[in-house]
């Protein structure tokens, strides 16, 4: 008797189980649905023409009869619109490779400089990095821009990097990594004549390369897709990068609608590989704050 | 020489070398710019130069209807997308960290995906979802359930309804993997420990998971009343420009680009960035306050 | 931060390694790109003219008027061999180089020598302040055959030219014709805004109300233009004037717009004005039968309206009450020299003969399809009725012909400094609450107004 109300029970729970996990699929297949759609939808548009788009809306139809290569053709056919195209996207690559190398190597020896010696100076210019980051950059947008120009590095790629290349977040995800790391290491180095610097670039810096490799996607990430300060910055056309680019391709006068949306498509790619290669360190990069508060 | 030499590869000097950068940056990159803007929203910057004014920029914003508006879309917006931002990510989090969810990783990385796109190329897909034209997504589908076609982006709530979706499209992936890896560092044994005193999965939610997630919350919470109140470019994205019908999506950033970069009104934008540097710092100290961070008997505790 | 996983040599490598193809591939597709620069001829035109030649920076926001540009200064120079010159182009989206244009003059450095300025953002550098060059001399031989209302809208207070006008914009009435014929009905007698509305009533009957008479902006002014210009009114109150929007032609053309949309006969334009892609759809698609637009709008058919040769026609705009003036100028460009030039005569120069001289007017009109401002060439039949032209063939009518017809009625209304915080409110709110939500127009104005009074205190 007891034996069988006890298989029964048993059966019952397992039974509420598969109708727990079909739901909970049910719940991811409908949440992964609305992140495709608008996806997919573009992709769609971008074989049909893009004047009827831009005028008509996306649609929904699957009609193939009128789907065409001829934006992508359009795109590589090497005509002064695709070299424009492929020239913000180098651009945007140069622009992107520089601003991660370097943003990363500053704020690896500030996080180190923070982390490593326990000085009052050390403990102000971190109290100083929270500061930064309680104010949003939109308020310091125009006076910098100003600033920028003044400096003589508008229009150039120094101008956009520099006013973000102590970033708060990145100094602050390095400096959490290191303070997990023992500091007897150093110790160790310094009595086998290993100078303070040598130390910072022979001993520690092979030990963060995870962190290394989280902020490199999260600053790739946000240099590619970066848009309110270049568009400041930059004034050639000959220097915009993608996302600029894209956003002229929108205006009434350009009427390059063709291009914009397989432009736009094209332009989601790189950053889509190289965050289904490294994605974990993506996530573990972008969720460190969370964790500590 | 040497003793400089020596002096710059000592203890003492080298975290300050290293610190060298940011403390420049500080100055020329943050504190500068900060100042001046304060100074500038006090002046009249014109061809000529600038006039120093007072506080009149201050007393036109007070009376300013456009920027009212402006302010209080972006409040609006923030308390919007906080209140879909955070519960709906939380509970998907505790549905993927639960024994029911089944290939896990596959989700998490495709619901990471609309954080890639920039808001450019997000913008433009939901404008053109959302387009007035009856062939739009949003259109067909009315259509399909037989009513006509409307122009979304004319009214606010179709307006805001795009607008939201947008943010919810672009940022509950991102928002559920913040409370997942808030999730993972709780302790296991303490679910162990409820199991063994017969808590069910509604009290475990509520007493254990929720409060455990506090400090993940409270940052999930501060980073989205900075980005919901500074939000411009998903406004400015999706009506293809700084002007929308009625300004309905007029944002305070919006509203600071259109004085300082399109009216070349340098002085009164200032005076619109330092309101909505007021009105961020005070929300934040509200919200530290009021979550228990930051207290005035910190030091009883 | 025990969560960060470490990373192994092999997975580095391996995630290295596809990047570095990534950005091979990526890099490799725009050399191929690049490649073909050398073979294909239609490159985007960058700088034009000899190394040796004096050297200019242009700005504009029309990729096309740096296409006409370009010939005039290979024109320039086969003709100037001892005064070369050499310019570089750079065509910018609208708001970004007026933004650009702004602050680099702001600046004191950065801008270029020779800018196209949109006549609505002309005000915010004609100020007492100038940082243009005068072109009263450089205009001085053409000065007395131009229309004189477009040098004045890119003048000082105090006379002195500082831009070229392109073109006049002169507002016209384009009906599509096939339609009415369709419907059995006559469009060409049509002189008042009643006659007009009888004449939708009309169109809205035969065609079973499948077919609008007109679309209404909700993102323009145009139409409210044409009203102020029948009745002789300006809402800006002239250059240095205090704007007062409560007007009797504003409140007539709001009035009229909402009851047309209340009797069904005209709808608002999609996406606020027809001169955007939606616009042309409509138009395409015979969404709608006619509406008033300025000539330049021609060139929008043939560039992006084909299909609709043969089937338009042109005549002038209907009014409220006979024996107004019937037209208006509608937007315009305003090419001027920026005080920051190495050689601002010589610039001024090149400039006003290119815009201004029978050459450079040829190809406005032959190749752009604007209405020149050089008005001694309306009368000659050869520049004018050119069949070569495409205007001349595409449209029922000969566009010059509806030029001379008019050509005493083309009144301005000005562009002054308030006129973008006053454009601004009216698309954003005006004109929205009165179309869409049917708003009284005579509280909508009173807003407008109350708004305009606070802002430009």
């Amino acid at each position: 008797m007891a034996k069988s109300v006890n298989a029964t029970g048993q059966r019952t729970m397992e039974g509420n189980h598969k109708v727990g996990t079909v739901l909970a699929t049910g719940v991811f297949v409908i949440l992964c649905a609305f992140v495709a759609f608008p996806l997919l939808c573009g992709l769609l548009a971008s074989f049909h023409e893009g004047r009827t788009i831009i005028s008509n809306g996306m649609s929904l139809n699957l009609d193939f009869s009128t789907a065409s290569l001829d934006n992508y053709i359009y795109l590589f056919s090497g005509n002064a619109d695709s070299q424009k195209y492929f020239m913000w996207y180098k651009n945007s690559m140069v622009l992107t490779v520089e601003t991660v190398v370097l943003t990363l190597l500053v704020c690896y020896f500030i996080a180190y400089g923070l982390t490593m010696y326990n000085s009052r100076v050390g403990n102000f210019l971190f109290f100083m990095v929270i500061a930064t980051m309680c104010v949003p950059f939109e308020i310091l947008m125009l006076p910098l821009y100003q600033e920028v120009q003044n400096l003589g590095i508008i229009n150039t790629n120094a101008g956009v990097i520099l006013p973000g290349l102590c970033g708060a977040s990145t100094i602050f995800f390095f400096r959490q990594y290191m303070t997990s790391l023992p500091k007897e290491l150093l110790d160790a180095a310094r009595v086998d004549g290993c100078t303070e610097y040598g130390i910072s670039v022979k001993i520690m810096m092979p030990i963060t390369k995870p962190a290394f490799a989280s902020m490199a996607i999260l600053c790739a990430m946000n240099s590619w897709n970066g848009m309110l300060w270049p568009m400041l910055v930059y004034r050639d056309t000959s220097k915009f990068t993608l996302q600029i680019g894209l956003n002229t391709l929108l205006t009434p006068y350009g009427n390059n609608y063709d291009m914009l949306i397989a432009g736009s498509m094209f332009g989601i790619i790189p950053i889509l590989i190289v965050y289904l290669i490294f994605n974990r360190f993506l996530i573990e990069g972008m969720t460190a704050g969370a964790v500590k508060g | 020489m040497k003793k400089a030499k020596k002096f710059l590869y000592s203890q003492k000097a080298a975290p300050i070398v290293f610190c060298l950068p940011f403390m420049l940056s500080l100055l020329i990159f943050w504190l500068y710019p900060l100042v001046t803007g304060i100074v500038m929203s006090f002046q009249d910057v014109t061809f000529s130069g600038w006039e120093f004014i007072g506080l009149k920029n201050y007393r036109k914003l007070l009376i300013d209807k456009t920027f009212h508006t402006a302010v209080l879309n972006s409040v609006e917006y923030m308390l919007l997308t906080l209140v879909l931002m955070i519960p709906i990510p939380l509970l998907l989090a505790v549905l993927m960290e639960s024994r029911l969810t089944k290939a896990k990783g596959v989700w998490k990385v495709i619901l990471y995906i609309p954080a890639l796109t920039s808001v450019v190329i997000s913008g433009m897909l939901f404008r053109l979802m959302f387009s007035e034209g009856s062939g739009g997504q949003m259109n067909q589908i009315l259509q399909f359930f037989g009513h006509s076609s409307i122009a979304w982006l004319k009214e606010k709530v179709t307006a805001w309804t795009a607008l939201l979706l947008l943010c919810m499209w672009r940022w509950t992936g991102v928002n559920m993997l913040y409370f997942l890896s808030g999730l993972k560092s709780i302790d296991n044994s303490i679910y162990e420990s409820a199991d063994i005193d017969g808590a069910n999965g509604r009290q475990k939610l509520w007493y254990l998971t929720l409060p455990m997630l506090k400090p993940t919350t409270i940052y999930v919470l501060t980073i989205s009343v900075y980005a919901g109140l500074s939000m411009f470019l998903e406004s400015f994205m999706l009506w293809n420009g700084n002007s929308s019908p009625k300004n309905i999506g007029l944002t305070i950033v919006g509203y600071l680009y259109k004085r300082g970069i399109e009216n070349n009104d340098m002085g009164y934008a200032c005076a619109v960035g330092v309101v909505l540097l007021v009105i961020t710092l005070i929300i934040n100290f509200a919200q530290l306050f009021a979550t228990g961070t930051l207290s005035f008997k910190r030091k009883e505790d | 931060m025990k969560a960060v996983k470490t990373i192994s040599r092999r997975e580095f490598l391996r995630g290295s390694a596809a990047s570095a193809a990534t950005l091979a591939l990526a890099g490799l597709m725009s050399g191929t790109a690049l490649a073909e620069e050398e073979t294909e001829e239609d490159v985007a035109i960058t700088t034009v003219g000899p190394d040796d030649g004096t050297h200019f920076e242009l700005w504009t926001f029309m990729e096309a008027h740096s296409t006409f540009y370009a010939e005039m200064v290979e024109l320039w120079n086969e003709e100037n061999p001892d005064r070369q010159i050499q310019i570089t182009f750079s065509t910018y989206p609208y708001s970004d180089m007026h933004n650009k244009l702004m602050m680099s003059l702001q600046a004191g450095s950065g801008a270029p020598d020779i800018v196209d300025i949109e006549i609505g953002q002309f005000p915010n550098y004609s100020g007492s302040d100038s940082p243009l060059y005068p072109l009263t001399d450089a205009l001085a031989d053409y000065e007395a055959d131009m229309v004189q209302s477009r040098l004045d809208v890119y003048s000082l207070a105090d006379g002195t030219r500082v831009g070229v006008p392109t073109h006049v914009g002169a507002a016209v009435m384009y009906w599509n014709a096939e339609i009415f014929e369709q419907y059995g009905l006559d469009y060409s007698n049509i002189t008042t805004w009643d006659e007009y509305e009888q004449l939708g009533l009309d169109l809205k009957e035969a065609s079973g109300g499948s077919v609008y008479l007109t679309t209404v902006d909700t993102g323009g002014t145009d139409w409210i233009w044409l009203a102020m210009a029948e009745y002789g009114e300006d809402w800006t109150g002239g250059i240095d004037g205090t704007p007062e929007v409560q007007l009797e032609s504003v409140q007539a053309m709001l009035e009229m717009q909402q009851r047309w949309i209340d009797e069904g006969i005209a709808i608002v334009s999609t996406d606020g004005i027809i001169d955007v892609e939606a616009g042309y759809s409509n138009v395409m698609n015979g969404v709608l039968a006619s509406f008033p637009k300025a000539m330049w709008y021609m060139s929008r058919f043939t560039s992006y309206m084909p299909e609709m040769e043969g089937k338009y026609d042109i005549t002038p705009c209907p009014v409220f009450e006979e024996g107004q003036p019937r037209s208006v100028g509608l937007g315009g460009t305003g090419t001027a020299v920026t005080t920051q030039s190495e050689d601002p005569a010589l610039a001024a120069e090149w400039l006003a003969w290119a815009k201004c001289s029978e050459v450079g007017e040829e190809y406005i009109w032959n190749v752009l399809g604007f209405d020149v401002c050089n008005a001694s060439l309306w009368d000659d039949d050869d520049f004018a009725f050119d069949e070569s032209n495409v205007y001349n063939t595409f449209f029922r009518v000969q566009p010059y012909s509806v030029l001379r017809e008019i050509k005493d009625e083309i009144k301005t209304v000005y562009t002054t400094q308030n006129s973008v915080t006053l454009n601004d409110y009216f698309n954003t709110y005006t004109a929205n609450e009165v179309l869409e939500d049917g708003m009284d127009v005579a509280d909508a104005l009173q807003e407008l107004q109350d708004y305009l009074d606070v802002e430009l205190m």
